[in-house]
């Protein structure tokens, strides 16, 4: 069981917001580049080699570490990008980097031994065995862990692994088998996968029907929200679909996670870093969601209780939820 | 995309202001916009490099209570930023139209919300390609825009007394803005108390209903050989 602070491990998808999750009290910043390499290969975002160089001086001056996702799976015949990336990463002097795909692991073990390897939730590695062999042949340092576990069961597991782990405590959920997960490319070709972009915006289409609101992902229907109710993302999984004649969220409700009440219990389970979900997101997100944490890992570590902390109005259908956490389901 | 919030604009002090406006023509704003153009471009210029992934994108912005409309052509050479009316028709080719309260458009702009946010609430939307439209949000998300000092930075010896002046003018704003939300409270009043009535009324004859499905479902059981 650790007694160190916990590592608040925050979204960057821009400059601006790698400042404000800096300035708000972020021990660490994980982003991408501007490309398919990266798991939120979103129009608009992320980081070009400059900006990282800038934002790699910002946080280093305050004290933050800067971690980069590299954690797409190379396109088969084409891995030019995603090593570049690493050996960017490396001659840039990022803190880490976070990684999903064998082949990456094995290629930044080799080529830059002296850079830190994480783990990206996207290489679902969730029981001794294959994190185990992720540190043993790559030398992978943590591991960030799907949002599947419960907290006694990320207990059991730091007992079986000598590495440090990092787990999800806010934002957007994914219930799937991450980076094995073929909704979004069965939908429109294109998947977080391999192309960065789960549901791509490209795909997606919002339809006025009378007072509701209908969005679509490529060909499918995948909600209608009346008037009175809050939207959620547009991804299949987030979908409402009738199903023996009734109408319901199948796999998942648009909700995000917050656990913000539970650091004392991920502190005990021997967690070492806490994610907050978003690199999506504007900086109001990140500065909001940062400070509130901020004050938790803080208030946790001296032993104070941390209480709830009300977040609604920046999360997803304005719903909360412990996720897999308190799991009551099999 | 649209919602209720493009047929029915929430009751602010822009809607009030709007009502002032409608008579005059929006060429009269042209050389306002033009400068704003001209200075987002000296001090925000890596917002046209953010949107370069989007291939030749028009926008049209919609503050839904104004009677104009805005199209945003962010062409990296030469963008500009032209008004309209809200009757006149927008011009061929609009890449995404973005609806949204004119002071959460402005929020959006200068960072002080999130823009995903005002999505889940339904006071942000878009409709056409979205993909160009998140773009231009996460655009202007990065830009760290301040409306407030990019026009200071315009007006060189005339900007301590001006910035003296907006003080005293967002002041008065905000104050409106109570009073109107003051207002709009007190007009909606006697609806919102027959609604909750009608709610509370709909949620006793919801729980005798599920009283006698249950009720029903342990005859048939007691009943069952």
């Amino acid at each position: 069981m650790t007694t160190q602070k916990l590592e608040l491990v925050c979204p960057a998808g821009t400059p601006a917001a790698l400042r404000a999750a800096v300035d708000s009290g972020a021990d660490a910043v994980y982003l991408g580049f501007r490309d398919e390499t990266n798991a939120r290969n979103f129009p608009g975002l992320n980081f070009n080699r400059e900006e990282l160089a800038d934002g790699l001086r910002y946080a280093h001056q305050k004290g933050a570490k800067v971690l980069l996702a590299i954690n797409s799976f190379p396109e088969a015949g084409n891995p030019g990008p995603w090593t570049k990336a690493v050996d960017d990463a490396a001659r840039l002097g990022v803190d880490a980097v976070i990684l999903a795909d064998v082949g990456l692991c094995d290629y930044a073990a080799r080529t830059h031994p002296d850079l830190r390897r994480h783990l990206s939730v996207q290489a679902s590695a969730s029981n001794p065995e294959a994190i185990n062999f992720y540190a043993r042949e790559f030398g992978v340092r943590r591991v960030v862990l799907p949002r599947v576990l419960t907290v006694a069961e990320i207990a059991d597991l730091n007992k079986s692994i000598p590495v440090e782990t990092e787990v999800f405590v806010f934002g957007g959920l994914c219930v799937m088998a991450e980076g094995r997960c073929a909704l979004s490319s069965y939908a429109t070709g294109k998947s977080p996968n391999m192309t960065g972009v789960c549901s791509p915006a490209s795909h997606v289409r919002y339809v006025e029907e009378g007072d509701r609101l209908t969005s679509r992902l490529g060909e499918f229907t995948i909600n209608r929200f009346d008037s009175s109710e809050n939207a959620g993302y547009p991804t299949l999984c987030k979908g409402r679909f009738v199903a023996a004649g009734k109408t319901s969220y199948l796999f998942e409700d648009p909700t995000s996670l917050n656990v913000i009440d539970m650091l004392p219990d991920l502190m005990a389970a021997g967690v070492t870093a806490l994610k907050i979900e978003g690199r999506q997101r504007g900086r109001a997100y990140v500065a909001q969601a940062v400070a509130a944490f901020r004050e938790a890992v803080d208030r946790a570590a001296a032993g104070i209780p941390v209480g709830r902390v009300d977040l609604t109005s920046i999360t997803e259908g304005r719903r909360q939820t412990a996720g897999s956490y308190e799991k009551a389901w099999r | 995309m649209s919602n209720t919030s493009h047929t029915t604009p929430p009751l602010t002090p822009v809607l009030i202001a709007g009502f002032a406006m409608r008579p005059l023509p929006p060429a009269l704003l042209q050389p306002f916009l033009g400068l704003a153009m001209r200075l987002l471009q000296r001090r925000h210029p890596g917002v046209f490099e953010r949107l370069s992934s989007v291939d030749a994108p028009l926008f049209l912005v919609d503050p839904v209570d104004l009677p104009l409309r805005f199209v945003l052509d962010p062409d990296p050479a030469m963008p500009r930023l032209s008004a309209l009316a809200e009757d006149d028709p927008p011009p061929e080719g609009i890449t995404a139209i973005i609806r949204g309260p004119l002071l959460a458009l402005i929020d959006l702009m200068e960072g002080r919300i999130d823009g995903d946010a005002l999505f889940f609430s339904r006071q942000l939307t878009i409709e056409g390609d979205t993909g160009a439209g998140v773009a231009l949000r996460n655009a202007v998300d990065g830009a760290e825009i301040d409306l407030v000092e990019d026009v200071l930075s315009a007006l060189g010896p005339a900007r301590a007394p001006a910035r003296r002046a907006l003080g005293v003018a967002g002041g008065l704003l905000d104050r409106f803005a109570r009073d109107m939300e003051t207002l709009r409270g007190a007009v909606v009043a006697p609806a919102m108390q027959k609604a909750e009535t009608q709610a509370a009324a709909l949620r006793r004859l919801e729980e005798k209903v599920a009283g006698l499905d249950k009720a029903q479902r342990r005859q048939r059981r007691a009943s069952t050989p």
